[in-house]
């Protein structure tokens, strides 16, 4: 748990001014917008309370929105995906014994389980975001085509991030 | 009093999840950009501080664009102080029999010079950053303008940084006209692309073409008259209705925004005094006093 704590803080600190400063100007034709910064919330523990990843779920979303001058549209979405974070992964995988404290990765859940996970929590969140901003502009084209473009830019991002994380962490083994 | 403790405790993580999607949706819903408070936005004290050493490194990368574009102002200018420096021959010449009274105009407005820290152009409500905030004189809803043209208004102002409304943002309006015809309409985005807006509520006997400048019309205090704009696009118009929409290209790029001027208006609070009595006389007269 300790070990989780800063591992936490460092992907805060390193994730939300790199969402700001890097993945928000780097959106590819104008429709797909990177949004890295949930894999602050895909990489809670499962065994984590409800409780407390729907605080660190929601002060994550709370600081992109500080960022990005979009007040509520993070934080509200970043609230209900570490809500629902639980049921999403029990869709893939039923026992979490082995998982205790350790955070979700393709070394913990293998490569088909996680991709699976990781795709279904992008696809909620991009969903709830461009559906949270079609409420200001009726456009259900251009919506559709950026939650979809979104959600596999998002996903190619942080697979990527996270095969970095996991050969480093094999390199200090 | 223990079972009821005990429920709490039980359902307690629908309570946190109710609680934290109720402050979501108030930070949502709280539409007027001039009323949130300045540290949710990117002029607070955390972000700017973070976007003030990205663009320590950012600021280089389009120098080169804002050389070029600063020698042909540089040109105009030139042009410009050639045909007034004429002009005040003429003038001296005149006052030997006439006695002029001295243009004021000039000190009309002032402009602080400041550098966009964070900039967006592909949300459906952009906003901007600039360097400089209420210790430098910058005040809410001043106007920001670059050297090709209008960029937004002033918002939320910080110390040292200040959050702007692009003009890529539905809560901006610019008032504007035609240069050619003088028929004023509305500037505004409408969401598809940062190089194009809209220019709405413009009377149906105005005259135009393709390739016509748009400039601000200067009937609010925030802008001078005859700023750049953009140029007509398309004769985008449906007769059907009492108003034409024109499709401008703007001529700022948003895309590679780096130095911009604030514009402060020394008269403004004239201006808005003139217009608050305005107001008290038209409320008397409705009131039968």
């Amino acid at each position: 748990m300790n070990n989780f704590t800063i591992k936490f803080i460092i992907a805060f600190l390193l994730l939300i001014p790199l969402q700001g400063l890097v993945f928000n100007h780097i959106v590819l034709f104008n429709v797909a917008v990177p949004m890295v910064f949930i894999y602050l919330v895909i990489m809670l523990p499962v065994t984590l309370g409800t409780n407390l990843s729907v605080l660190l779920g929601f002060l994550s979303g709370l600081a992109v929105d500080i960022f990005s001058d979009t007040p509520g549209v993070n934080a509200l979405s970043c609230t209900v995906l570490s809500f629902v974070r639980k049921p999403v992964f029990h869709l893939y995988v039923s026992i979490d014994d082995d998982l205790a404290g350790r955070s979700p990765s393709t070394r913990t859940m293998g490569v088909p389980a996680f991709s699976k996970y990781l795709f279904t929590m992008v696809l909620l969140y991009c969903l709830m975001v461009f559906t949270i901003e079609a409420f200001q502009f009726v456009n259900i084209q251009l919506t559709i085509l950026r939650t979809v473009a979104s959600t596999l830019y998002t996903f190619v991002l942080i697979f990527a991030i996270d095969c970095l994380t996991l050969r480093r962490r094999e390199k200090k083994l | 009093m223990g079972e009821l403790l005990n429920f709490f405790v039980k359902n307690s993580k629908w309570f946190v999840f109710a609680i934290f999607v109720v402050i979501s949706c108030m930070l949502l819903f709280n539409g007027n950009p001039y009323q949130q408070h300045v540290f949710f936005t990117s002029a607070g004290r955390m972000a700017s501080s973070v976007y003030r050493t990205g663009s320590n490194v950012t600021s280089y990368f389009n120098l080169r664009e804002i050389n070029d574009d600063l020698n042909r102002q540089n040109a105009m200018l030139q042009q410009e102080i050639v045909g007034l420096r004429e002009q005040i021959e003429d003038f001296r010449e005149k006052s030997f029999t006439d006695t002029l009274v001295p243009d004021k105009g000039v000190e009309h407005f002032d402009f602080i010079v400041a550098h966009v820290i964070n900039n967006s152009i592909s949300k459906p409500y952009n906003y901007l950053t600039i360097n400089k905030g209420s210790k430098d004189g910058v005040r809410s809803e001043l106007g920001v303008i670059d050297r090709n043209g209008v960029v937004g208004i002033v918002s939320n102002v910080g110390p040292n940084s200040a959050r702007v409304i692009s003009l890529l943002n539905p809560n901006f309006r610019l008032s504007c006209k035609i240069k050619r015809s003088d028929s004023f309409g509305s500037l505004v985005w409408d969401g598809k692309d940062p190089r194009q807006a809209l220019l709405e509520e413009l009377p149906r006997h105005t005259v135009f073409q393709p390739g016509d400048t748009v400039v601000t019309s200067g009937y609010s205090a925030v802008f001078p008259a005859g700023l750049p704009v953009g140029v007509v696009l398309e004769d985008d118009v449906d007769h059907n209705q009492n108003f034409f929409t024109l499709k401008v290209l703007l001529f700022a790029d948003f895309t590679t925004l780096g130095n911009v001027q604030v514009v402060v208006n020394n008269y403004r609070e004239e201006l808005e005094a003139l217009k608050a009595g305005e107001d008290r006389t038209d409320k008397a007269k409705k009131l039968g006093l």
